[in-house]
């Protein structure tokens, strides 16, 4: 046989080895097919393949929560004019008068242009009921009813909440943590955030502050100690990392926008922050909290994270140079940078997160929540009893093919073509670093199984009616055997897709690599087998 | 040949009532289990945590089996002992799963350096009944997209619609089978019955594929596709049991619930399509075609 000859008669089981040899690379050499874009970190300790485990192999917390809130669509508001031109002001009515209304902080409250043009009111908190909210549209001039309300809140609320949650975690120090949006099929949405080594209280704490940073001036009005808040955390547009600046006391610097920045200066010199106030402040913190029971006059900045006051702290001249100095002659805003106190370093560090990722738009509705945490060394005992469980599966499935036939010609290549389509698609899954979980594995002995179904159909057809005696009654048999094949790959896949496609928990990851596995199976794994098949039964 | 081999049956023995009467009965009866427990529960199948909401701790404590659920504030639904020493998973209805942890740290003895909570899963009720509602609906589109291939294949009505019943008793014992096991519906169970609609037609697709297509008595076709489709059946079956049985000395819920499923549905799926599908073959063969 010429090479070429060769290589035409052999070419599903070539093919078959090229996937193999590409899938053995894909798995075992370091930055193997795609270079290691991931974080250094990661591959430090990845093992001793390519692939990639999900939490539930890996350890970890993933949340899957709600977000709270109601939203009024579409609502008429006379600030949209036909040729699209925005009332700023009378929005910003609506909103300080359902926040009045409702009694509600100022971020609880939302009243925004979408996108497509329309106003959309939203309410961030599930003690106000519709028919409240409601008739608060309706003080507002607003025709509304509480059939214009829903539960939920808007797409642009969700993506800006998702894009913060993804800031804070990875700011929190955490590689490899996610944050995305799941929809159930009757419309309700939820947000999911996953992130690796990390218990589900630590999560649950960070997902549960809104953020929301404030400074606040405290300073004597009519004789009384009143507050003013002058800056909030969407004025403050660069953060640096934290620095300890004595033993009890940490600063974060940070720059106010240019917007913010003339306004704070005023704010402060017409309060007397920069005069009489220049370093008289004398609220002590105890390293945790402020003690607000002193005699006398103070002029304090104070810094505020959700409603909690972090640290206290004046303005100084510092021999000329000091915050309150710029602040008079109005050169501040030149350079508007700051730093805002904090008592101790996780304080420092959260108020660090919490500026950067900005606040969080709405609560997240904790009641309804579903989680999943797995402590590292108890999913890395998964780990080792599903690849266990996998071998033990194979090994039956050999054995009882074997006791079937009884002819290692036959039974040997079955076996060991099924092992390849696993290695195949492990290959497949290091290389668009999918995240193998427990499901997958099931997946995997699924696709043993039902590789193996397939390859019993080629070789009952094939040595049916007795021996095979030339390459032309292998063929015509060998493609009888494929039509029943393909029937039943086509039934698996389309019993399997629903599942793949509905979000529906851990399972997407079994329909992925089941449907997988077929595909595999019937282009390239099932074709070779036949080929080695025919060299076995025909060559002798 | 094989250690093992498929036995030939003479089915000239039994006429196809005969025939059909034993799968349709056990299909009658599962069904009769599944309507009762509707009944009389609310639900064909008892709903696990997933779909009814609940919260499953994993925890690692030396603290005796008998006496973890006094650690909590509300008595748990269930305590079960893993594979591993010292490791118990523990269910609650309760969704509460941070008050759940807490007391389970606080009360329970800790093994050595190992954390108490190995493991937190905690589903919101109304969580679940949306994940029901997706079930379901996989399920029916599924079933649906299936029934629609087989039609596809064989476009003649008897064969198509054998196919179709003996998927849907196919699916209808495992669940009957659940609610006498007390097996709950989970995520893993869900899998294994869309597995199982895949799965359990290929013998079906076989048998029709070898009698309708190709020439030659039909009791040869009928013992040729069998000998492939038994080998194919009892193949998965023994790998399914041992993936369950394996997975369920781990504590491995996903993977013991599927292996279970699709064992017992491939053993129905045996019953259906050897007595239920051939029966109907055989009349659409000898006699359907004429009339």
């Amino acid at each position: 046989m010429s090479p070429i000859g060769a290589i035409k008669g052999n070419w599903r089981v070539l093919l078959l080895g090229a996937f193999l040899v590409f899938a053995v690379v894909a798995l075992f050499i370091p930055g193997g097919i795609v270079a290691d874009d991931g974080l250094a970190s990661d591959s430090v300790d990845s093992g001793p393949t390519n692939l990639e485990f999900g939490l539930g192999l890996e350890g970890g917390t993933r949340i899957r929560v709600p977000v709270a809130g109601m939203t009024a669509e579409d609502i008429d508001t006379g600030a949209v004019s036909d040729d699209g031109r925005v009332d700023q002001e009378r929005l910003d009515g609506v909103e300080s008068t359902l926040q009045s209304e409702l009694d509600l902080d100022q971020a609880d409250v939302s009243v925004d242009v979408q996108d497509d043009g329309t106003v959309t009111a939203e309410v961030f908190n599930d003690n106000v009921s519709e028919s409240e909210f409601a008739a608060a549209l309706q003080t507002a001039d607003v025709d509304a009813t509480e059939d214009d309300i829903r539960d939920g809140v808007t797409q642009s609320t969700r993506d800006n909440m998702i894009r913060t949650i993804q800031t804070k975690i990875n700011a929190a120090g955490l590689s490899g943590g996610t944050a995305y949006e799941s929809t159930t099929v009757s419309g309700d949405h939820y947000i999911v955030v996953e992130v690796p080594n990390m218990d589900a209280d630590e999560l649950r704490t960070i997902l549960s502050e809104r953020g929301q940073v404030e400074v606040v001036a405290y300073h004597p009005e009519n004789g009384t100690q009143t507050n003013d808040t002058v800056l909030r955390g969407g004025d403050i547009v660069d953060v640096d990392p934290p620095e300890q600046q004595g033993e009890d006391s940490y600063a974060v610097p940070v720059l106010v926008s240019d917007e913010a920045a003339p306004g704070f200066q005023q704010q402060m010199n017409d309060l007397g922050f920069t005069s009489e106030g220049v370093g008289r402040c004398g609220l002590r913190g105890d390293g945790e909290n402020i003690d607000f029971d002193q005699e006398g006059e103070h002029y304090c900045l104070l810094t505020v994270v959700d409603g909690e006051v972090v640290d206290a702290h004046s303005m100084g001249d510092r021999g000329g140079n000091g915050l309150a100095t710029d602040m008079r002659e109005g050169t501040w805003v030149n350079d508007p940078t700051f730093q805002m106190g904090a008592q101790n370093q996780q304080d420092a560090q959260s108020l660090s997160v919490n500026l950067r990722a900005g606040s969080l738009r709405a609560p997240l509705d904790f009641s309804e929540e579903q989680v999943y945490s797995i402590e590292p060394g108890h999913a890395d005992q998964f780990k080792q009893y599903s690849l266990l469980i996998g071998l033990l599966s194979v090994l039956t499935v050999s054995g009882v093919v074997y006791a079937r036939y009884t002819d290692t010609r036959v039974a040997l290549p079955m076996i060991v073509t099924a092992m390849a389509e696993v290695v195949i698609l492990l290959g497949f899954a290091a290389l668009i670093r999918m995240p193998l979980d427990l499901s997958h594995v099931a997946g995997f002995i699924a696709v043993v199984g039902t590789g193996v179904d397939d390859l019993v159909i080629i070789a009952d057809e094939v040595m049916d009616e007795g021996d095979v005696s030339s390459e032309r009654v292998f063929q015509s048999r060998f493609r009888k055997a494929f039509w029943v094949i393909g029937a039943a790959a086509a039934t698996t896949v389309v019993a399997l897709s629903p599942l793949a496609v509905l979000s529906l928990g851990d399972l997407r990851g079994f329909a992925i690599i089941t449907i997988l596995g077929v595909f595999i199976g019937v282009l390239i794994t099932r074709p070779a087998y036949g080929d080695i098949l025919r060299r076995l039964l025909t060559d002798r | 040949m094989g250690y093992f081999d498929v036995p030939e049956i003479d089915y000239t023995r039994y006429s196809n009532r005969q025939l059909a009467a034993v799968p349709l009965a056990v299909l009658a009866v599962a069904l009769l289990v599944l309507s009762g427990a509707f009944l009389a529960y609310g639900t064909p199948v008892p709903l696990g945590m997933d779909f009814a909401g609940g919260t499953e701790l994993t925890v690692q404590t030396t603290t005796a089996e008998g006496d973890i659920g006094t650690a909590f504030d509300d008595a748990p639904e269930s305590v079960t002992g893993t594979g591993s020493e010292n490791q118990y998973i523990v269910q609650f209805s309760s969704t509460d799963s941070q008050a759940l942890s807490d007391q389970a740290e606080g009360n329970l003895e800790g093994d050595g350096d190992a954390e108490v909570v190995q493991s937190v899963s905690s589903t919101s009720a109304s969580f679940g009944q949306n994940s029901q509602q997706t079930a379901m609906l996989g399920l029916v589109i599924a079933f649906v997209g299936m029934s629609a291939i087989a039609f596809l294949l064989f476009r003649t009505f008897v064969p198509s619609i054998a196919i179709v019943i003996s998927a849907f008793s196919d699916l209808m014992i495992p669940l009957a089978f659940m609610r006498l096991a007390g097996i709950p519906l989970s995520l893993g169970t869900v899998a294994g019955l869309l597995m199982l609609i895949g799965y359990s037609v290929d013998s079906d697709i076989l048998l029709n594929n070898h009698v309708l297509r190709r020439s030659g008595d039909f009791y040869e076709s009928t013992y040729r596709a069998m000998r492939t489709g038994v080998t194919m059946t009892v193949t998965s079956m023994a790998a399914m049991l041992v993936m369950a049985v394996t997975a369920y000395i781990f504590g491995i819920d996903l993977l013991a619930s599927i292996g279970t499923i699709l064992f017992v549905g491939l053993a129905a799926d045996l019953l259906n399509t050897y007595m239920l599908n051939l029966s109907l073959l055989r009349w659409y063969k000898f006699e359907g075609v004429r009339s």
